[in-house]
This record gives C-alpha cells, sequence and structure tokens, in this order.
C-alpha cells in the first residue's frame, strides 16, 4: 500500500529511501559537467561570417591594463557614435591577468554568461586555443578588412599558431629599465641604462654609497611576473627557461645567469627583492634602479619626487646586444559566444586597434602603440619615454615556450626564482627541480593537445 | 506536517550543498582542464597522483602547521583575554568591543593593511626594526615566514571570537562553587586549573570544533596575502590554485577538494565520538 510520505512518521526506511532518492537525482545531474565523449573540432572553416549581423550588444570584459579604464571608456563612447546600433557593455572582470582569466575559464566551465570580448594575457591565450575556447580571427580579419600589415610584427605574430591569427595586440609591453637619474648623476654615473648586466654590476656599489638608497637595483616581485623578466637574465648569458619544447632552465648557461641574480642580493649585496611592485618600491626611492613593465611607465612618472630614466634592459656575457621578451595583453573573441556577438565585437576590436585609438591607448597607460603608422608625435612630446619602449622593440624576443605556453609554469618559475633570490637556495638543484616540474607540465597537459 | 516543513529546506541543502558535493566527487574522477569542454575519465588517477606525487606532503604538512597553529593560539589567546577582560575595571566593555571587532572585518580589507604592515621595505613592522638597528625578515617571499605571517593574522583576527566566547562560559560559571573553593583556600591559579578549566569545557569543545573546522577552510586571509601560496598552500587553497589558477586541473583540484572534505568529516566524527566524553556538561 502506498504511503503519503508528506504525512506519514519518519521511520528510519523512509529517511534512508528520501536520502538515496536524493542522491540518486543528484548523482545523475551530476553527469551534466564536461563531455567525456571525444568529438570532433571545430574548423576555423566552418566560421563564415557571411550575412551575419553584429549583435545590438556585446560584454567586453578587462582588466583594464595600465589602468585604462578611462581611455576604454572613451574608445568605446567613439565607437558607439560611430556605430549608434551597437553597445558595447565594459566590465571589470578582474585587478590582473590571472583575476580575468579564472573568471573567463569559470564562465566558460559553467558554459554561460561569457563576454565576446576578452583580455588575455601572453600566457594564457595559448591555453584558451588549446580548450578551443577563442575562435581563430581570420576569416573576421578578412572580412572586415582589418589591416594586418600594419600592426607590428613582432606584436601580432606572438598570437599566430597552426597557421592561424587566434588575438590581436592591444596593451601590449615589454620590461622597461627604469633608473632614478638623479642618483646616477650623484655616483657619477652616465645618464643612461648599463649595456649589459656586468656593466651594472660594476657601477652598483657606487650607486648603492652615493645614492643613500636601500638597494642600488630591485628585482622584480616574483609573485607578479618573475618568469617573464628573468627571461633578459637568461638570454643574456645565452640561456633560457625553454629551447622550442626542451626544458633548458637547468643549462650551465641558465644556471649562471640565476647564480648572477643571487649573487647580486646575497654575495653582493646591491639587489633586493620587492614583496610586491618593484615599480612602487622604485617610485618611492627604496631603489635606484628597477625592471618593470612599459605600462607602468605613467603611473611612475606620476608618482615619482625625482627624475626617472628608463632604457633598453641590460644584455648579458653571451648576449652583447640587448635582450628584452614581449609581454602584456591582446584581445580574443570566444568560441560560446552567437556569431552576431562575434562579428560586433571584432568591428570593436577592428576599432580599438585602429592608429589614432592605439595611440590614445598607448599615451593613457605607456603601452606601445601596436601598429606602425599611429601617430605618435603628440603622445612622444608629453611622454617621451615611450619612445624608448617602441625602439627596444627592434631587440625582443618571442618569449620561451615553457614559459608563455605551460599551464602553471610561470607560477613553478616564480618559485623557483623565490627559492633562489630569498632563501639562497642552491641554483642547480633548484633549476634540475623546475626543469621535472616543468617537463610533466608539458608532458601531461600539452603534449597530448598539439597537433602532430 | 514535518516533511512539510523539512522538504523546503531539505532540498535547499540538497541542492546547495549535496548536489555540488556529488558533483564534486564526480568531476574528481575526470582528467579535466577548466574552461575545456570536454574531458576523460582517469578513475582515481588523481587521487593516486596526489598521494604519490610532492604535494601531498607539503600540502598536507602545511595545513597541519596552519590549523595547529590557528587553532591553538587563537584559542589560548582567546582564553588569556577572555580572562583578563572577566576582571571589573575600568574599559573592559571597550577592551571587549576592540577585541571582537577584528572579526566581524573583512579578511580581505584585514589582509591589505596586514600587508601594508609586514612589507620588508616601506612597512611599519620594518620600519620599528630598522629604529633598533635590525633589518626586516622577507615576510613575504620566504615561503616559511609567508606561513608565520598569516598565521599571526589570522590569529590576530580570529582570537576575539574564541575571547568573547570564553568570556561568555567564564560569566556563566557556577560562583557557588568557586567561593566554596576559595572557602577552602584555593588561590586562583589552582581554582582556574582545578575549577574553571574543567567547567568550561563545554566551550572548549565547541570552540575545538568550530575553529578548526574554520581554520581548514581558511581562505581570504591566504590568497590576498600569499596569492601564489607559495609556502601557504593549505587543503583548501592548492584546491583553489590547481583549479581556479595557473594549473587549471579542474579533475585533480576536485580531488583534493574531496580529501579536505574526508578529513574534516573524520576529525568531526572523533572529535563527537571521543572528545565529548572528557566533557563535562554540568
Amino acid at each position: 500500500m502506498a504511503r503519503n510520505i508528506l504525512t506519514s512518521p519518519v521511520d528510519r526506511r523512509l529517511f534512508l529511501s528520501l536520502a538515496g532518492a536524493g542522491a540518486g537525482a543528484a548523482a545523475l545531474t551530476a553527469c551534466g559537467g564536461p563531455s567525456t565523449s571525444t568529438g570532433a573540432k571545430p574548423s576555423a572553416a566552418a566560421l563564415d561570417f557571411d550575412g551575419v549581423k553584429p549583435a545590438a550588444s556585446f560584454d567586453f570584459w578587462s582588466n583594464h591594463p595600465g589602468k585604462s579604464q578611462d581611455v576604454e571608456k572613451s574608445m568605446i563612447d567613439k565607437f558607439q557614435a560611430k556605430y549608434p546600433d551597437i553597445k558595447v557593455n565594459l566590465v571589470t572582470a578582474g585587478a590582473n591577468y590571472e583575476e580575468i582569466a579564472q573568471k573567463f575559464q569559470t564562465a566558460q566551465a559553467a558554459k554561460s554568461g561569457l563576454p565576446a570580448l576578452v583580455v588575455l594575457s601572453d600566457v594564457w591565450w595559448f591555453r584558451y586555443y588549446l580548450n578551443e575556447s577563442i575562435i581563430p580571427l581570420d576569416s573576421l580579419i578578412k572580412q572586415l578588412d582589418v589591416k594586418l600589415g600594419d600592426f607590428r610584427s613582432s606584436l601580432v605574430d606572438d598570437y599566430k599558431y597552426d597557421g592561424q591569427q587566434w588575438a590581436l595586440p592591444y596593451g601590449r609591453s615589454t620590461p622597461l629599465f627604469y633608473y632614478n637619474k638623479d642618483h646616477f648623476a650623484a655616483a657619477g654615473l652616465p645618464d643612461r641604462a648599463p649595456a649589459t648586466w656586468q656593466e651594472f654590476a660594476g657601477w652598483a656599489p657606487k650607486l648603492k654609497a652615493a645614492s643613500g638608497a636601500k638597494y642600488a637595483f630591485m628585482h622584480p616581485a616574483l609573485a607578479g611576473y618573475a618568469g617573464w623578466t628573468l627571461q633578459n637574465n637568461l638570454w643574456g648569458e645565452g640561456g633560457a627557461w625553454s629551447k622550442g619544447w626542451d626544458i633548458t632552465c637547468d643549462s650551465p648557461e641558465s644556471v649562471a645567469a640565476l647564480q648572477a641574480a643571487q649573487d647580486s642580493v646575497y654575495k653582493d649585496g646591491w639587489a633586493g627583492v620587492s614583496s610586491k611592485e618593484s615599480a612602487d618600491d622604485f617610485a618611492a626611492g627604496l631603489a635606484s634602479a628597477t625592471l618593470s613593465s612599459t605600462g607602468s611607465l605613467i603611473g611612475i612618472l606620476k608618482s615619482a619626487s625625482f627624475n626617472v630614466g628608463v632604457g633598453f634592459l641590460p644584455g648579458g656575457s653571451k648576449a652583447k646586444t640587448q635582450v628584452c621578451p614581449t609581454g602584456g595583453a591582446g584581445l580574443g573573441i570566444p568560441s560560446g559566444v552567437t556569431r552576431e556577438e562575434q562579428l560586433a565585437a571584432a568591428m570593436f576590436l577592428q576599432f580599438v586597434t585602429e592608429p589614432e585609438n592605439t595611440a590614445e591607448f598607448s599615451a593613457a597607460t605607456g603601452y606601445m602603440p601596436t601598429r606602425t603608422s599611429a601617430d605618435m608625435t603628440a603622445v612622444l612630446a608629453k611622454t617621451p619615454q615611450i619612445k624608448t619602449a617602441m625602439d627596444q622593440l627592434a631587440v625582443t624576443r618571442v618569449q620561451d615556450n615553457a614559459r608563455a605556453f605551460l599551464p602553471g609554469a610561470d607560477q613553478e618559475m616564480a618559485k623557483a626564482a623565490a627559492k633562489i633570490l630569498t632563501q639562497q637556495g642552491d641554483v642547480k638543484a633548484t633549476m634540475a627541480e623546475l626543469k621535472t616540474t616543468l617537463e610533466g607540465i608539458y608532458t601531461k597537459d600539452v603534449k597530448p593537445k598539439l597537433k602532430a | 506536517m514535518f516533511l512539510a516543513l523539512a522538504l523546503p529546506n531539505l532540498a535547499l541543502i540538497a541542492t546547495f550543498t549535496y548536489l555540488p558535493l556529488i558533483n564534486n566527487i564526480y568531476y574528481s574522477t575526470l582528467d579535466w582542464t577548466l574552461g575545456a569542454a570536454s574531458a576523460t575519465v582517469v578513475g582515481l588517477d588523481n587521487y593516486v597522483a596526489f598521494f604519490t606525487g610532492p604535494d601531498a606532503g607539503r600540502v598536507l604538512g602545511t595545513t597541519a602547521v596552519f590549523t595547529v597553529a590557528t587553532v591553538g593560539g587563537s584559542m589560548i589567546l582567546g582564553l588569556l583575554v577572555a580572562l583578563a577582560l572577566n576582571t571589573k575595571v575600568r574599559g573592559t566593555t571597550f577592551a571587549r568591543s576592540a577585541v571582537f571587532a577584528p572579526y566581524v572585518l573583512s579578511g580581505v580589507g584585514v589582509g591589505l593593511v596586514w600587508l601594508f604592515i609586514f612589507d620588508p621595505g616601506y612597512g611599519v613592522l620594518a620600519w620599528l626594526l630598522r629604529g633598533i638597528g635590525q633589518q626586516s625578515p622577507q615576510w613575504i617571499n620566504d615561503p616559511q615566514l609567508s606561513l608565520a605571517m598569516v598565521i599571526l593574522v589570522y590569529v590576530w583576527k580570529n582570537l576575539g571570537y574564541c575571547a568573547v566566547v570564553f568570556l561568555a562560559g567564564l560569566q556563566s560559571l557556577p560562583k557557588d562553587v568557586m567561593e566554596a573553593a576559595s572557602l577552602d583556600g584555593a588561590n586562583d591559579v589552582r581554582r582556574f586549573i582545578s575549577m574553571s578549566l574543567p567547567l568550561l569545557s563545554p566551550t572548549t569543545f565547541f570552540l575545538l570544533i568550530t575553529t578548526m573546522l574554520s581554520s581548514l577552510q581558511a581562505f581570504d586571509l591566504i590568497r590576498i596575502m600569499t596569492p601564489l601560496g607559495n609556502g601557504t598552500s593549505t587543503l583548501i587553497y592548492e584546491a583553489y590554485l590547481q583549479a581556479f589558477g595557473a594549473y587549471n586541473r579542474a579533475g585533480y583540484s576536485a580531488s583534493v577538494s574531496v580529501i579536505l572534505f574526508a578529513i574534516l568529516l573524520i576529525i568531526t566524527v572523533v572529535q563527537l565520538r571521543f572528545v565529548e566524553k572528557k566533557v563535562h556538561y554540568s
């Protein structure tokens, strides 16, 4: 005889039945996560925008790199004046590249709330490509007649993979060598960045003695992007995090480069390691020089109470000319939104990367103009230091695969750097350990997803 | 009638507690990169990877140190503060509010302020140390000091909670029993050890369970003060870093969460079955 569960007293059997039913229902819904069946990857050929009308509105997720919220709003206003039928919703989706990536990945997993345009950093876009979270832009570039040839090739080529273009450059940066001109003058040093780290090691004792600053040089914060700036030290000594997909962080050259960095802190004592942001430490007068992103330029110039000089990153004993990695962020279009939204987002992407707009963005942030035809005359008259960042593009190198393409590698590099620079860990052993970790990440998380 | 009243709540609990829990157990059997549309079923491989890799010792060790230090620190200091607040002197009302205030503050705000205090470059602590000719330790970059820093701030933030609960316990102790002990010649220390502490055991037991569970789930301070988790990667923070940090290993992260859940369950059962027997309720 059937029981009315709403009126029957709850005995052990009924309770267990209800609990079992609940668990069973929950177990069934648990199957609503990622698909565990294999399917064909969508091909770029399927991305046809013929006859598609742009959406009336779309979301643009940004972390406002280089404190760019105001200039982003200004560009949106201009875009909406040009295209009154398209509304751009600017969403602050994080305070940095990691937070915006976290939000994007979570929305991707939830399969809802995705933007049509997203800021993606140098270490994230490749993961989005591997996860099929972004679309190749080639058909949109063709349809909208985006002048790809006018982009600075070293910046736009960073987003090419498998013969396709996966993003366009936006807030692109390189590290810069920032120095306190007053300190350099007091120490009787030339008003320029050092040509090599060896030259700076010769300057550092004089600088420390004459300046009164705690350190002659402040290594960038390890919790930030230590793996990025340390490429300069590694390349200068002929080392690298990796060459192709071979991890080379434990090569004699790489170990020598990081040993020199450790010596600057412990043996020679002229360098410190920033705890949070070396640009802030430098602007506060804690150190006479540091490395930081070009995106920090405007902030440093505003907050420093001394004359700021900028220069190329130094070379090393093997690389006599300066060597510098590119970095910063691009803009990509997610695959999980409608064609209409993708088209509208692409139109906005085209707009913000137009020469006059990239010049405006550069003036507001210090990031590099991404177009060769951008008229920078007014910008450079106001902030001549940006010219150094632009000129440095001539000595930039594409980042090591290990840093840019391996998930979590940047974090592992930062931890290894912390061991070397703040705990005086053995450099060779630390790099050997890092190599094992990075090879593990490559073998497990990347290699199976790469096309043969 | 009972079920009519209980079912809405049961439905909510099932939807927002048990369903995510079961989902999480399911995800822990997948090799799933967060953001990827597809995943591979790998059975118990994520658990095997955790326990056979370098993560288990590091993460479980950090979790144990953090939990013991924060629970012990909060409870011992909380009890001492409660004893001080239980005296009849001027200003105790203000002192009680001041002690409890950090507990209700946002962990993010607390973390940011303490980061400025601990900053070895221009923090208040570094300034004080320079005043006596000492260099500031590398609180933020050194993993061991980072853990010590987070523990100190966590204890500072939470001892007010323990103090207030202990204070309530102290004020509810039977006065006649305490007076009888005094008449029998027991001094303050003797009365505290032989009378107050045993009579406070229900309060101590309650605090032990609640502070241990909250310590094992502590997240905000760790996230704000040590975003890389270098030296401070407890089980819950490791789960966060693995899925939502740089690695995007959602399946592996789910397995770490399940391990944390199992540990919480075991601790609660052990406390209820064994520790509670030592509690004097009257």
